[in-house]
């Protein structure tokens, strides 16, 4: 034990303190574990030196705001981080993934693709080809429209319970909803992806349902400038379908709605409509139509 | 009001759900400070202050807030920067912790760098004593810690124009005089607007009271204002009225009435809620 160690108790009969050239020293941090130790003994007791310990006061403030910080950080998901290691800026990242009504809408998705999987699955047991076409139809109908229904379920009074509460801030109407809807699309499109090889079919047919999807979620969205997002979901949703197999039915090839001629129109109605909704649509007006 | 201290102007304001009329040409003006708004269930408060809020579109009318005219878009999404809004039913996500409710709501108002973002969510939960309860999550917050929660991220930014439903209910009396202290400071400079149905708030609080009324303003003033609309239609006896008017037994067993002189009462001084009973008693009179 050194000189500095000997720190009676403040209770004692002579009262001893930190010698200034001490406390400055410890301040500038020169001194030794064993005497850091020994000071910081005393200074816990004696409030006397605790405030002659020159301290800056913004440094110290600084300091506590950085742990409180670590302390009550809201803890970051993995959906959360792997979008910020993707480049995403933290604020769009837990904009996306504490959005309750999305991680419906992802949940959603996570189980129609499962549901695809199975089918698929049993489909290739199928020994009539009736039956695979049947599979690969429902498939290529349904793909397009899990990322409108993810989008129904991610906005709007209908849907969000705290819709109320953010319906009054900077980023609710357009921004939020187009912020939204390209999330859904995205993880639509990958997990349909993921699943799509296991469906019986040619490669091509098999990966039909890209460009409707696209054109479907872009024809949503404009229309989202008409109607709230559930009705404009809807009908956008009902329309493709019967679209399919009213054409199919009467090109008489269950497939019509899928081959090459069609999908032109597909790429045509993406290339048009996605471009002006990521550059236009921020500026539309929702006030009516939320 | 000088017109140039107006922050909040409504005119021929209305609204219909359906075939029922929330707000019938409802006229409002006021400037920096307190505004209450007093009126019955149903009276269209909620309706005006969505109108306000930018949550809900009127169907016809006029409103200039801060000089901003929400019906335009540009205008209405800078008008949103500049306003903190508590709804009467705020729904909750009971997930969350409070911080990380609050920290969601200030990235939607545009508070993108997280620093910063979580020094000013720490200050308004502090503001609303909710500190130490920053990591509970919301589900198992009480009612009126909820209603605070609400509040705090109302404070966000620390908006020049405040817009509080019923901001009061279920506030414990410790809770409720923070509120008025938080409340009071705020209106200097500041515009806020909150309803209530507690016309001790109004007269604690509010330097301007506006009565709503079938989606109407029937009053506005200062609550001593409609304080004195009660002036002479306050009676105190010692046996309970015989005519069919409004009365009701107080703490020091003499009966209060309002109206008529009963019989062998005495004059008693009047308060807000008497003006509010009266005018509406009026009011319904009127409509009947
Ligand atoms: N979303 C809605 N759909 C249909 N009618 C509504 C809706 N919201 C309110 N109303 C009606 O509009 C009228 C005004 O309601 P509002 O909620 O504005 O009243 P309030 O003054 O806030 O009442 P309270 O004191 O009970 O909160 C009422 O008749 C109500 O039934
Ligand atoms: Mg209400």
């Amino acid at each position: 034990m050194n000189d500095t160690g000997a720190a009676p108790r403040p209770s004692g009969p002579a009262p001893w303190h930190l010698p200034a050239d001490l406390a400055g020293r410890y301040a500038a941090g020169r001194l030794d574990p064993a005497q850091t130790m020994s000071v910081e003994a005393h200074l816990e007791r004696c409030a006397r030196c605790r405030a002659a310990i020159p301290a800056d006061a913004g440094w110290l403030a600084a300091s506590w705001e950085r742990v409180a910080d670590i302390v009550d950080r809201p803890r970051a998901g993995v959906a959360e981080r792997l979008l910020c290691r993707c480049g995403v800026p933290q604020h769009l990242a837990r904009l996306l993934t504490a959005t309750p009504a999305l991680s419906r809408a992802w949940l959603g998705s996570v189980a129609a693709v499962l549901a695809f999987a199975v089918l698929a699955g049993l489909a290739s047991t199928f020994a009539v080809p009736v039956g695979r076409a049947g599979v690969l139809l429902a498939f290529l109908l349904l793909a397009p429209i899990l990322p409108t229904a993810g989008i129904a379920a991610a906005y709007g009074t209908r849907v969000d319970p705290g819709h109320e509460l953010q319906a009054a801030t900077p980023m609710a109407g357009p921004r939020l909803l187009l912020l939204r809807a390209l999330a859904v699309q995205v993880t639509a499109v990958t997990l349909t992806g993921l699943c799509a090889p296991f469906l019986p079919g040619p490669p091509g047919l098999v990966a039909a349902w890209v460009l409707p999807s696209l054109g479907l979620t872009a024809a949503v969205l404009a229309l989202t400038r008409l109607v709230p997002v559930q009705p404009a979901a809807a009908g956008i949703s009902a329309c493709w379908a019967a679209a399919v197999l009213v054409y199919g039915g009467w090109a008489d090839d269950l497939f019509a709605a899928f081959r090459p001629p069609a999908q032109a129109l597909y790429a045509i109605t993406a290339l048009v409509l996605l471009p002006v909704l990521l550059t236009r649509y921020r500026r539309a007006d929702h006030w009516r139509y939320r | 009001m000088n017109p140039t201290d107006t922050t909040v102007g409504v005119r021929a304001l209305t609204k219909r759900y359906g075939s029922r009329t929330a707000l019938a040409a409802l006229d409002l003006a006021a400037g920096p400070g307190v505004t209450g708004l007093l009126g019955p269930n149903g009276a269209g408060k909620t309706t005006l202050l969505r109108c306000l809020a930018t949550t809900l579109a009127p169907d016809g009318g006029e409103i200039r807030l801060l000089g901003l005219d929400p019906a335009d878009r540009a205008q209405r999404t800078e008008l949103r920067r500049r306003l903190g809004y508590l709804p009467q039913d705020p729904g909750f996500y009971p997930h969350f912790t409070a911080f990380e409710l609050v920290d969601y709501i200030a990235i939607l108002k545009e508070m993108n760098d997280r620093r910063a973002r979580h020094a000013e969510v720490r200050r308004v939960l502090a503001e609303v004593d909710l500190a130490d309860r920053a990591a509970t999550k919301v589900r198992k917050l009480s009612g009126g810690m909820k209603q605070r929660l609400a509040f705090a991220q109302t404070l966000l930014g620390d908006p020049e124009l405040l817009i509080l439903d019923e901001p009061t209910v279920g506030l414990d009396p410790e809770q409720r005089m923070r509120f008025r202290a938080l409340v009071s400071r705020l209106g200097e400079g500041r515009t806020v607007l909150l309803s209530t149905h507690q016309t001790e708030d109004v007269a604690a609080l509010c330097e301007r009271v506006v009565v709503v009324g079938g989606g109407r303003a029937v009053f506005t003033g200062t609550p001593a204002g409609l304080a004195a609309t009660a002036a002479g239609q306050v009676w105190l006896s010692e046996r309970p009225p015989a005519g069919r008017q409004l009365f009701w037994r107080t703490a020091d067993g003499r009966y209060r009435a309002l109206g008529e002189r009963p019989e062998g009462a005495e004059p008693a001084v009047p308060g807000v809620e008497d003006g509010y009973l009266l005018l509406l008693g009026d009011t319904a009179a009127v409509a009947a």
